[in-house]
């Protein structure tokens, strides 16, 4: 694969924007850039398990939440480095997926989404209870590391991390364990006649989806500093859902892109309504998001399967290296990636 | 017809009989392959020739009875497990994934044959870049020996029935199998294709050494490319021999062509 001057140009144009809208933004939103980066890294996350494991989860928003009290807990509690921080949010994040993972071997299609929920409610009303670990009503205190103390600082700090686990998936793909992890997705029986360990392989993207959202959460932790239990519901591993299949399950840049418009959103919503007295504005708050959000997944299901990633499918296929033209049968590929697509 | 015993079989199947709910699919079914041979498997509709494949496989677990690889007793084993000795099959419903690329499928099959590991396979490390080219050179060598070379870059999705049944073939002898099992290969190609298909599967037997199971609905090439030739009814072995004495068995002819018929083709 060749990168002509004109991709590396397009390439560099992303850089620079993302290396400048940290600047542009009001400082008062610069943490909503923050969030943004943190919902892409989940988004990835999710993209592992549904994308290309082919599974479901409805209960991610407990692997975030493990992820930013157990990086609270070594920041405030154990004074560790947040470098440290981040690994212990990582491992613990695995560890949650490989329970959770051992569970949902047994189970597919609609039974693994109540168990994923079930999942989801069990950390909340248990692990998310345990009061040294949490900090109770109070909330767990998260501290930033010292070169990254101010809201821009950090906000580079969480693109900057984002850009790894793009990296990281981008290696995944091409890897041996991701063209397991995708091959038993198409068809488990194929993958096991051709020597693939079923069982491991799904296990394997459990684990790599628990981690990439445990590093999440420890990012997440130290966006407002403090987090609670409130703040890993229900509600939220519904998002991460939604912006999963509204991005287009299977492809990173659609994910990722997906993640940050459900991460912005509230915010658009909540400035339009606040700026334009004019007739839709003044009726949408912030509370129409998962309304919203329903409508585009409407949306995205009847008119492009392939989400986002199929809107773009010209663009992301020249990126990519390819001609600037829609490759319709990875069209296909991306609508069968979805858990929705599939019986 | 007495049943032949080897002294050495790879593949043995021992009176293996399976039952769903009130159907007896395979009643006391006795199967030997031995080294470099071609087996041919015959039977009407409804024979149990695929769910003895699943059961040699191990998605179906048997009621009764063994199968043993190699000597090994593997009727307990998970599919891979049996995958990873060396047993590969093709399905009745092609066998591929279908969201990747011919060149892509060909480079999962080999799974089994990848020696770094996974987070070498990651982070790109010189040896598993060198591996990964060597993976792909030797999926286009498989491809160009089952004649599909020019089709390395399609996608699954698109490509014809008959293609896509060569495809999966070349995939499975990607993973590098001793026994081949194909079930109905040749479904949706001419009778040319079908005549060149089975001089492939003698190559594959003489210059890579690789003993193979056929079930095909097209008797006359069964019977011309198969050493020895099994034949089941109704779940039942009925008939076993070399081609030219299951082709004037005059029971065979019956089960395949009604009362009246007394020799097959």
């Amino acid at each position: 694969m060749t990168v002509r001057p004109s991709r590396l140009a397009a390439f560099a144009g992303i850089l620079a924007l993302l290396l400048l809208i940290p600047q542009i933004v009001p400082v008062l939103y610069v943490n909503v850039i923050s969030r943004a980066a943190v919902y892409g890294i989940l988004a990835l996350s999710m993209n592992v398990l549904v994308g290309y494991a082919g599974q479901a989860s409805l209960g991610h928003a407990a692997f975030l939440g493990v992820g930013a009290f157990a990086s609270g807990y070594a920041l405030s509690e154990l004074g560790m480095p947040f470098g440290a921080a981040v690994v212990v949010a990582a491992i613990v994040g695995m560890v949650a997926a490989l329970v959770l993972g051992g569970v949902a071997l047994r189970v597919s299609g609609l039974y693994l989404a109540l168990v994923t929920i079930a999942f989801g409610l069990f950390a909340q009303e248990t692990l998310f209870n345990i009061r040294f670990l949490t900090g109770g009503g109070a909330g767990q205190v998260a501290p930033r590391p010292s070169l990254f103390q101010g809201d821009v600082a950090y906000t580079y700090l969480c693109l900057g991390v984002l850009l790894l686990v793009l990296i990281f998936d981008w290696r995944l793909v091409a890897s041996r364990p991701g063209r397991a992890i995708q091959a038993l997705r198409d068809d488990e029986r194929v993958a096991a006649s051709w020597g693939i360990n079923v069982t491991g392989h799904k296990l394997m993207a459990f684990v790599i989806s628990g981690a990439i959202a445990g590093i999440g959460g420890a990012l997440f932790a130290s966006i407002e500093q403090i987090v609670s239990k409130e703040d890993f519901g229900l509600s939220l591993s519904i998002t991460f859902l939604l912006m999963t299949v509204v991005g287009g399950a299977g492809n990173r840049w659609g994910v990722v892109q997906g993640g940050i418009l459900f991460a912005v959103l509230p915010t658009i919503l909540d400035r339009t309504h606040a700026n334009f007295h004019v007739f839709p504005f003044t009726g949408l708050t912030a509370t129409w998001e998962p309304a919203i959000g329903a409508i585009l997944l409407l949306l995205t299901l009847t008119l492009f399967p392939g989400g986002i990633a199929q809107q773009q499918g010209a663009l992301l296929s020249w990126l990519g290296g390819g001609p600037f033209k829609r490759d319709h049968d990875a069209q296909g590929a991306a609508q069968g990636g979805g858990m929705g697509a599939r019986p | 017809m007495p049943a032949r015993e080897l002294t050495d079989p790879l593949l043995e199947v021992d009176s293996v009989s399976i039952r769903f709910g009130g159907v007896q699919a395979l009643a006391d079914v006795a199967l030997q392959v031995g080294p470099n041979e071609i087996v041919g498997i015959l039977g009407p509709n409804g024979a149990g020739k695929t769910t003895l494949f699943n059961c040699v496989s191990g998605f179906y677990s048997p009621t009764r009875g063994h199968v043993r690889l190699f000597g090994e007793d593997v009727t307990e084993f998970k599919p891979e497990a049996r995958a990873q000795r060396g047993l590969g099959r093709t399905f009745q419903q092609v066998g591929l994934v279908r969201s990747f690329t011919v060149m892509e499928n060909l480079v999962v099959a080999q799974h089994m044959g990848v020696r770094s590991n996974g987070l070498a396979s990651i982070v790109g490390t010189p040896a598993a870049r060198s591996e990964e080219r060597v993976l792909r050179k030797r999926a286009e060598d498989v491809l160009d020996f089952m004649g599909i070379g020019d089709m390395r870059d399609r996608r699954i999705a698109g490509l014809p029935y008959g293609t896509l049944k060569m495809v999966e073939v070349a995939a499975v002898l990607a993973t590098d199998p001793s026994i081949l099992m194909l079930d109905e290969p040749l479904a949706g190609a001419s009778g040319e294709e079908g005549s060149a298909f089975c001089d492939r599967v003698e190559q594959m037997r003489d210059e890579l050494g690789i003993s193979i199971i056929l079930i095909e609905h097209h008797v006359p090439l069964v019977l011309r490319t198969s050493d020895y030739v099994y034949v089941l009814n109704l779940g039942t072995p009925l008939a076993e021999g070399l081609p030219e004495e299951i082709r004037d068995n005059a029971e065979v002819a019956v089960a395949y062509m009604g009362e009246g018929a007394s020799t097959l083709a």
